[in-house]
């Protein structure tokens, strides 16, 4: 069965974009707009990982991601941050991978295969 | 690069737009160049990130004050913290206008506003451009001295016209023209030639 990947992202080209690079990988694709979005089709969805887009309207990412227990997680992020603030960011235990935008289309792929199989 | 500093002797409020490629060399270019009290806002990174990317570059930061429209989003940040004043997300344009008027009280020579363009991705254009129309006014009001970063950029041509008309001037790479507005154009001249 196709591993189901949720793209969390508010920018309607990001996530039609990325979306359109994993279903040609194989992938099944959920989408959501923001965190809180995301959260109401977790539950429902059950996806083996989320790309999760860091900084986005709505209830902010930080306050989501400890609910949505037990499914890996890579950030996905426009913002820059420091070293020190990347390593606090993958503290929590379901954040697996913490990905640059913009990023390279084979580097993300490969990172996805290598995250869920 | 222009000399920001000299422009901004003659200009109250400059709006900078630059090419993406240019945005990393340009922040460190102008922070270098401002001698005296700066109040700096980021919108589109951390404020140790930026900390961590200026003293790499050696900018001297004794003098400047942070306000961080990133961290406090993403992570949790101290209630309070020597040279930096932390506002909730960078979509929070009330409290962030609050913050930056309490902040020109305090006469800062000069305040970089890191970027506005960095505002589209939470607010419309309309509700970013009358956020930054409303302080460029206030700067006015003040002696301070303000520089304005924008991207240039096809999606953010629209903003960058809009904050163009109300700062002293605009300095910079050209403005990026949308194929629809090209367009629009297109149609208005035959509209034109029809009515004649």
């Amino acid at each position: 069965m196709a591993k189901i990947i949720m793209i969390v992202d508010d920018e309607a080209d990001n996530r039609a974009t990325v979306k359109s690079i994993l279903e040609s990988n194989g992938y099944t694709v959920v989408l959501a707009i923001n965190a809180d979005d995301a959260l109401k089709k977790w539950t429902t969805k059950k996806p083996d990982l989320i790309l999760m887009d860091i900084m986005m309207p709505g209830t902010p990412v930080r306050d989501i991601v400890p609910k949505l227990k037990g499914t890996k997680i890579a950030y996905l992020s426009v913002v820059r941050t420091s070293e020190a603030e990347k390593e606090d960011l993958m503290k929590s235990s379901n954040i697996v991978d913490f990905i640059q935008k913009p990023f390279d289309i084979d580097k993300l792929v490969s990172k996805v295969k290598k995250l869920v199989g | 690069m222009a000399n920001i500093k000299s422009e901004l002797k003659l200009n109250h409020t400059i709006l900078f737009t630059m090419p993406s490629g240019e945005y990393n060399k340009n922040i460190v270019d102008v922070a270098r160049a401002l001698s005296g009290n700066v109040c700096y806002i980021t919108t589109n990174k951390t404020l140790d990130s930026l900390r961590e990317n200026f003293t790499k570059k050696k900018v001297n930061m004794k003098d400047i004050i942070f306000i961080d429209t990133i961290s406090k989003a993403m992570m949790k940040v101290p209630d309070q913290s020597e040279g930096v004043y932390y506002v909730s997300s960078p979509g929070a344009l009330t409290e962030l206008s609050l913050v930056v008027k309490k902040f020109l009280k305090h006469e800062f020579d000069y305040l970089v506003f890191d970027a506005v363009t960095n505002l589209l991705t939470y607010q419309s254009v309309n509700m970013c451009s009358k956020f930054v129309a409303d302080l460029v006014d206030k700067v006015k009001k003040s002696k301070t001295r303000s520089v304005f970063y924008a991207i240039e950029s096809a999606e953010n041509e629209a903003m960058i016209s809009k904050v163009g008309t109300v700062v002293d001037k605009v300095i910079g790479g050209k403005i990026v023209k949308s194929p629809v507005t090209s367009l629009e154009k297109v149609e208005k001249l035959k509209t034109k030639k029809e009515l004649q």
